[in-house]
């Protein structure tokens, strides 16, 4: 089985059990039922079902999944075995602005609408890379940790070819953690303004 | 991330990504088209239809000229999306002027297996060859849905179609990489790559130009229109930079065949533009034959695929001539279904013209005539 082959389905694997564990609410349940489920759940994953493993029925849907998704199925599937998140919050809400911003870009141009096409830039545009170096630059400034490193690990796998894409877009985000964060964002900052404004009554 | 560890891993990085990009594929212009080798004999046409042993419904042939002949591909099962849909091939013998008995060549589950993803059925294939004689196979497979959600696939051939490489998936879309198809066939380029015309049809319908390098994958594209009408784009190159694209119209009336034009060896494509000819929202097929003349196999009408016929043109698609019908309401024997669609064309080396269209949806048909044929209708 070519590489390409192999990581794509681990990618959809580890979203399979991204699901599962916020599906199953793990992280409330004690310790040992987390580690039984997680590995149970990972073998399930990846065990063939006929032709096919279920990571292989979910990447007929999905395909390869971006380094921002795998990073938040990540940060789901650690913050169920250790107890708690990987990454911060602060920077989870700024990949998910950094994706969500990206998306908004991409995904309507790629629709058809106007002759411009942002798609086409993920293969080897000088500009597209400048404006993705003084994004990065600006994310280190700020401290926005994740998404650098999504970035970074995108951009690796991109030049690495570990995908069949040679679209240094398709490494970077997915329609998947687009949705998410259009969604979750607001959920997510509407929840922590509330809180702070809670604590800051008490 | 701590400085400057992490400034360091940027740079690092950013250079490798313009070392990349610097170092990436040039533009590569169009292979010059060739002439005939041979002169062509006196007026001939011949028609027949192709084997058919086991699939009650065949449609989308297409074909690459082989040693002595042609290989044609095209896909056929119970019914069109169904699950046992496969992709077919024969070869067809100049000196014999047969067909050889189908056989099914990609079906559903191996593909599935090779990709290592859900595949729910099969689609149109297209056929073409590179610079270094191998025979390249693409074809639709869609997991989800209907035909929007479709993903393009390849397949290469050194041995003359005896044996194939396993398929492997195109990655031409940021949408879970769905909603791209083929119908026409690809462009050799200069550099030895080949040019894949490809269309999108989730939400709007345009056509695209992929770049291929050579094991197959996606390294660049142009769109060649845009918006929600156009689709199934044919390109016919004239010299190194100047091309011609065709397009199925999905618009608003009046339904007639789109044109884009480019002039820089396909960076960029004008706005498409109405021919005269009409379009039933069908595939068309065109060539650019020896000696200049273009021609373009269309159903010449607005909203039936019921007639099928051939138009010319001199001045590389500005004005046109019908110039010989191949199928219509009074060309014996009619199909069950009248519907001729989906047409293939090309001219082989020994000045031959083919044409392989879908016949009542049954059956796929070949034409063969040559040149003087062509030109001396209508």
């Amino acid at each position: 089985m070519p590489l390409t082959t192999i990581l794509g389905l681990l990618g959809c694997g580890l979203l399979c059990l991204a699901l599962a564990v916020a599906v199953l609410r793990l992280r409330r349940r004690p310790v040992r039922v987390r580690y039984a489920v997680t590995l149970s759940a990972a073998v399930l994953v990846f065990a063939p079902l006929g032709d096919l493993s279920t990571a292989g029925y979910v990447r007929g849907l999905t395909g390869d999944l971006s380094v921002a998704t795998l990073a938040l199925a990540a940060d789901a599937c650690f913050g169920a075995f250790l107890g708690k998140p990987l990454f911060e919050r602060r920077d989870v809400d700024a990949l998910l602005g950094a994706a969500a911003a990206a998306g908004l870009f991409l995904y309507p141009f790629a629709l058809g609408w106007t002759p411009f096409d942002p798609y086409a830039l993920g293969y080897n545009s000088i500009v597209f890379i400048t404006v993705l170096l003084l994004l990065s630059v600006t994310a280190w400034r700020a401290r926005w940790t994740l998404v650098v490193l999504v970035v970074l690990l995108g951009a690796l796998a991109f030049l690495g070819g570990v995908y069949e894409s040679r679209n240094l877009w398709d490494y970077l985000i997915d329609p998947l953690v687009v949705l998410y964060a259009l969604f979750a964002l607001p959920a997510r900052l509407v929840r922590r303004y509330f809180s702070r404004d809670a604590s800051a009554r008490a | 991330m701590k400085a400057p560890a992490s400034l360091i891993a940027i740079a690092l990085v950013f250079a490798a990504l313009y070392a990349r990009a610097l170092e990436g594929p040039q533009p590569a212009r169009f292979a010059p088209p060739r002439g005939p080798l041979h002169a062509a004999a006196p007026p001939r046409f011949e028609s027949q239809l192709l084997p058919n042993s086991s699939a009650p419904s065949v449609h989308s042939a297409t074909a690459v000229e082989a040693a002595g002949g042609l290989r044609a591909f095209w896909y056929g099962g119970s019914r069109e999306g169904a699950a046992d849909v496969a992709v077919y091939t024969s070869v067809y013998s100049h000196r014999e002027r047969t067909w050889e008995p189908e056989r099914a060549l990609v079906r559903r589950e191996s593909v599935q297996r090779a990709l290592q993803r859900h595949v729910r059925k099969l689609g149109n294939p297209v056929a073409g060859r590179d610079a270094a004689g191998r025979v390249w196979l693409f074809f639709v497979s869609v997991s989800v849905g209907g035909w929007a959600g479709s993903a393009i696939n390849a397949m290469v051939s050194s041995d003359e179609g005896a044996t194939w490489s396993p398929p492997r998936r195109l990655i031409a879309s940021p949408f879970l990489n769905i909603s791209t198809l083929v119908k026409g066939p690809p462009v050799q380029l200069a550099d030895g790559t080949l040019a894949l015309p490809v269309y999108h049809e989730m939400l709007g319908k345009f056509g695209e130009l992929l770049r291929l390098d050579a094991e197959g994958r996606v390294i660049g594209k142009v769109r060649l229109s845009w918006g929600r009408s156009s689709l199934q784009p044919v390109i016919v190159p004239r010299s190194e930079t100047e091309a011609v694209a065709f397009m199925r119209y999905a618009g608003e009336p009046p339904a007639r065949i789109l044109m884009t034009r480019t002039d820089d060896a396909g960076a960029h494509w004008s706005e498409p533009v109405k021919t005269t000819l009409p379009n039933p929202n069908a595939a068309v097929g065109s060539v650019l034959l020896a000696g200049g003349p273009l021609v373009l196999v269309f159903n010449n009408a607005e909203e039936n695929r019921e007639t099928l016929s051939l138009a010319l043109s001199k001045d590389f698609g500005k004005s046109w001539r019908v110039a010989r019908v191949l199928e219509s309401e009074t060309q014996l024997p009619r199909a069950p279904v009248p519907e001729y669609s989906y047409p293939w064309i090309m001219q082989d080396r020994a000045g031959n013209v083919h044409v392989l269209y879908t016949w009542g949806r049954s059956r796929i048909k070949h034409a063969v005539f040559d040149q003087a044929w062509l030109e001396g209708g209508g």
